[in-house]
């Protein structure tokens, strides 16, 4: 049972990350509708921007890992910015399929470059924030996973705040909604994509960084798997919704890391697409979003 | 090719690649190594071409097809052949089991594309991608976790079937079925779905139909091209059908042009040569060692460009009137 | 005579929105029919329930009898009704003889070991279905562009061709949407003729969604009127033209004539 808890919250700080970046799909998604193939390795440049930025500030620390995380925020907000403004935007008014190929090879992109950067083998990434492991009740808890959710429950909240309160986060849900309305009534499409481009990143960056706080190895190729997990998150709340995004993250958290536990752990790594593939099926919506029509 | 002489020139193709067979032993075997795979290539990259290009589906997965393909093939040669038939068996019972394997890597690999096409081909573009990329990574995980078929490790020892003659036989088969499916009540049907859906369906075409018809089409010859590849190298594991080899693919057809065969030939013999030509360059000197490394780098810069700069592809040409898909 | 479509009380809502509130209407077998209405009426989404594209939430649809529910587009199509699009929807990669030919195929289709082989009845079936559509292309002067790409003919052409293609599904229905939308006067006048022709040619039901009243007031033999998704009023032109609800619907109500 003890083993049990210990695996649930596990997996609910591995679904944490998730949700950070299966967010950033489905903010972008929402603004233009198509797949962000990059966003994931946004998401490993966040923890490369992390280790570097550890390694200068040194230490171990709570204001130094803070410092790093934000470091790695700002860093990648600026990238996801970047790319929008330098491959997606020009392609605008192209067909999908031309987004979505520029999407995969800025993704190639980033990988081969990090490859040349940082080197095929995996890093060591420095302990910035502090961590120990203590015990409830015959349960080990690691105070890294409570990290994890911790930051993770602030960022969701800031968020929140973001989008439902703020004029910016009106405009971006304007924009959603119907792009040409919205900018009708005076919102600058432009800058609200950046913007939705830079905090979509930003929270993929933090994801970065919490990720490679808890597992302490990186590559360039690192992003792969758990962008690819975290799409499907994205997709199983409902593509578009911020809160399903959340709540798919953490289901599929958990449900991979019970599956990593148990003796089908050789299978951990289809699980996302089996589930992908089921929800297309039945409910192709995802949980919380709703099926809409094509204008005819 | 609404004109009959289609199959004459299938005909040609098959001559061609039986006296390739023959003379197999008389050319240098560098030649012969990329030649073959050059005709592998065009096989995958015009099968593919097929679904991404005519029917506008994008599919990430086909190496993935290729992996069925490859280890049905080498299951039958490996463990199945020396099973069945008589103890040291000659060269053509040999080579006809062969041609059982490749036919049983073809539909296996067909039946895996029903499997995942009829479920996902109702979804719309960036999906589809997402669905197939996610099914070559099941594979992968599949093939990983069976042990009589080597596991992570792979199948080492395949017998060495695939010569000149099968891999260019094998590719004017590819060509002529695309070619000749694309210009019938079918490619209509594949470019009506690739224009527009809705119009295609209010003109009361099937588009599931046709997408699972194209899909199937690609997978069944992507199984082939691997039974080939398999027989080829020699060894085959789980990696070698990843995503890598499928965005390989989907370069070539992109390069290429989509929906324009003739192109993707080019582009698939192209981009075969690129990598031998870096390869070349960069053991010339060791101040030119890096080139030999970037060749993924070059993958992506030239998707990237060819988006914004000419996104119908590099050999492609306005099309002659009156005629379809070349 | 039967009604070839009709409407019972269909509702459909998308959401909280009820975009077409308890329709009903009939379309006789070679009636020329006109739907209008304010922008938003509920013009078109009559016409994607029509062909299947929505289902209702609730009410009857029957097309030549028959209820049509649960039929997919395509299907409805194979049953005999055609449409055309308000934005223009050629396939663009096919040249003008095969969008014509591509729509010929409801009815014919080659399998795919006929379409691989090529053997002689393959061929024959391509040249009768080519044959057909270049004497369905002629009848409307488009057949001297057979071999252009469908989208470099002039915007006239391509309402001319998108109405053609609808044809070629051999329609006992044929719905046009806006099919005068950015045509001039003239045009216009040519588009009235044409689509009489269609209708007395071919004996089959024309329902048209127009803005342009003159020519639904010219063309039409009934006309439904759509507001806010309701129907109000329903009657030949003449009828319709006098009906205060319409006018209301039309000018707004501080503009109404007394009644």
């Amino acid at each position: 049972m003890s083993e049990f808890i210990q695996q649930i919250i596990n997996g609910l700080s591995v679904g944490a990350m998730y949700a950070l970046i299966a967010i950033g799909y489905t903010l972008v998604y929402g603004v233009l509708r198509f797949i962000n193939f990059a966003h994931s390795d946004v998401f490993m440049v966040g923890s490369f921007v992390g280790f570097y930025s550890g390694k200068v500030l040194g230490g171990t620390s709570w204001a130094g890992g803070l410092g790093v995380m934000a470091a790695s925020m700002v860093g990648c907000a600026l990238l996801g910015i970047l790319i929008e403004r330098l491959a997606y935007k020009p392609l605008r008014s192209r067909s999908k399929l031309t987004v979505l190929i520029t999407a995969i090879g800025v993704s190639m992109l980033l990988q081969n470059v990090g490859q040349l950067v940082f080197g095929t083998n995996p890093q060591p990434f420095p302990d910035t924030l502090p961590a120990t492991t203590f015990q409830v009740g015959g349960v080990v808890v690691s105070s890294k996973d409570l990290v994890v959710l911790g930051f993770t429950l602030c960022l969701l909240g800031a968020l929140e705040y973001i989008v439902l309160k703020t004029k910016v986060g009106t405009a971006m849900r304007a924009v959603a909604f119907n792009p040409q309305a919205a900018s009708l009534m005076g919102i600058n499409i432009d800058w609200i994509i950046s913007f939705t481009f830079g905090l979509g990143s930003a929270l993929a960056a933090a994801g970065g960084f919490l990720w490679a706080y808890k597992f302490p190895r990186i590559e360039p190729f690192m992003g792969v798997a758990p962008g690819l997990t975290a799409f499907v998150a994205a997709v199983l709340g409902g593509i578009g919704n911020i809160t399903g995004a959340a709540l798919g993250g953490l289901l599929l958290g958990v449900i991979e890391t019970l599956v990593k536990g148990s003796r089908w752990s050789t299978w951990t790594e289809a699980i996302a697409f089996v589930l992908l593939i089921l929800i297309l099926l039945f409910k192709p919506a995802g949980l919380l979003g709703r099926v809409q029509a094509e204008k005819v | 090719m609404k004109h009959p002489g289609a199959r004459r020139w299938f005909l040609v193709a098959a001559v061609l690649s039986l006296g390739l067979g023959w003379a197999q032993d008389r050319l240098d075997p560098y030649f012969v190594d990329i030649l073959t795979r050059i005709g592998i290539n065009v096989i995958l990259a015009v099968s593919l071409n097929l679904i991404n290009g005519h029917t506008g589906q994008f599919s990430l997965g086909h190496a993935g097809f290729m992996g069925v393909g490859a280890y049905t093939a080498a299951a039958l040669t490996l463990f199945a052949g020396p099973k069945l038939l008589p103890a040291g068996a000659g060269f053509w019972v040999e080579q006809l089991w062969f041609l059982v394997a490749l036919g049983a890597a073809g539909l296996v690999a067909a039946l895996a594309g029903l499997l995942v096409g009829a479920p996902s081909l109702r979804l719309k573009g960036d999906y589809l991608a997402i669905v197939t990329l996610g099914f070559g990574q099941i594979i992968a995980v599949i093939f990983r976790n069976i042990e009589s078929l080597g596991g992570a490790l792979g199948l080492n020892g395949i017998p060495a079937r695939t010569n000149l003659f099968w891999s260019f036989a094998a590719a004017a088969l590819t060509v002529y079925v695309v070619t000749a499916l694309v210009n019938s009540t079918y490619g209509r049907g594949f470019l009506a779905t690739h224009d527009d859906e809705v119009a295609a369906e209010a003109m009361g075409m099937n588009t599931t139909r046709y997408k699972i018809v194209a899909f199937v089409t690609g997978a069944f010859f992507a199984g082939i091209a691997g039974g080939l590849s398999g027989h080829f190298t020699l060894t085959i594991n789980p990696k070698g059908f990843d995503f890598n080899k499928s965005i390989e693919i989907v370069v070539m057809v992109i390069v290429g042009g989509m929906g324009r065969t003739v192109g993707v030939i080019i582009a698939a013999v192209l981009l075969t040569l690129l990598p031998e030509g870096l390869r070349m360059l960069s053991s010339a000197s060791p101040s030119l060692k890096w080139i030999g490394e970037t060749r993924p780098l070059l993958y992506a810069i030239l998707l990237i460009a060819l988006m914004m700069l000419r996104p119908q592809g590099l050999f492609t040409w306005k099309r002659k009137k009156g005629a379809v898909t070349a | 005579m039967s009604p070839i479509l009709e409407f019972d009380k269909v509702t459909i809502r998308f959401g909280g929105l009820t975009a077409v509130s308890a329709v009903s209407l009939a379309v006789g077998p070679t009636e020329l029919a006109g739907l209008i209405g304010p922008n938003g009426a509920g013009k078109t989404t009559v016409f994607n329930l029509t062909t299947g594209v929505y289902q209702p939430t609730e009410g009857r649809i029957s097309f030549a009898g028959e209820p049509s529910a649960g039929l997919r587009p395509y299907e409805l199509t194979r049953g005999g009704i055609a449409r055309t699009f308000q934005n223009i929807r050629l396939f663009k990669s096919l040249s003008v003889v095969d969008n014509v030919r591509a729509a010929m195929q409801v009815h014919r289709t080659q399998g795919i070991w006929n379409s691989l082989w090529r053997g002689g009845a393959f061929l024959r079936d391509e040249q009768v279905v080519e044959k057909q559509a270049l004497e369905l292309l002629s009848i409307f002067r488009l057949d001297v562009v057979r071999d252009e790409m469908a989208t470099s003919l002039s915007y006239g052409d391509q309402r001319r061709l998108e109405i053609v293609r609808a044809l070629a599904t051999k329609p006992k229905l044929l719905l046009l949407d806006e099919p005068a939308a950015g045509m001039n006067p003239t045009e216009k006048l040519e588009l009235a003729r044409l689509i009489r022709e269609i209708r007395d040619r071919f004996q089959i039901a024309v329902l048209l969604v127009e803005h342009d009243m003159q020519l639904v007031m010219d063309l039409c033999e009934r006309i439904h009127v759509l507001d806010h998704g309701t129907k109000i009023a329903e009657g030949t032109p003449v009828e319709v033209r006098r009906n205060p609800k319409v006018i209301e619907a039309y000018l707004g109500e501080e503009h109404a004539l007394p009644e």
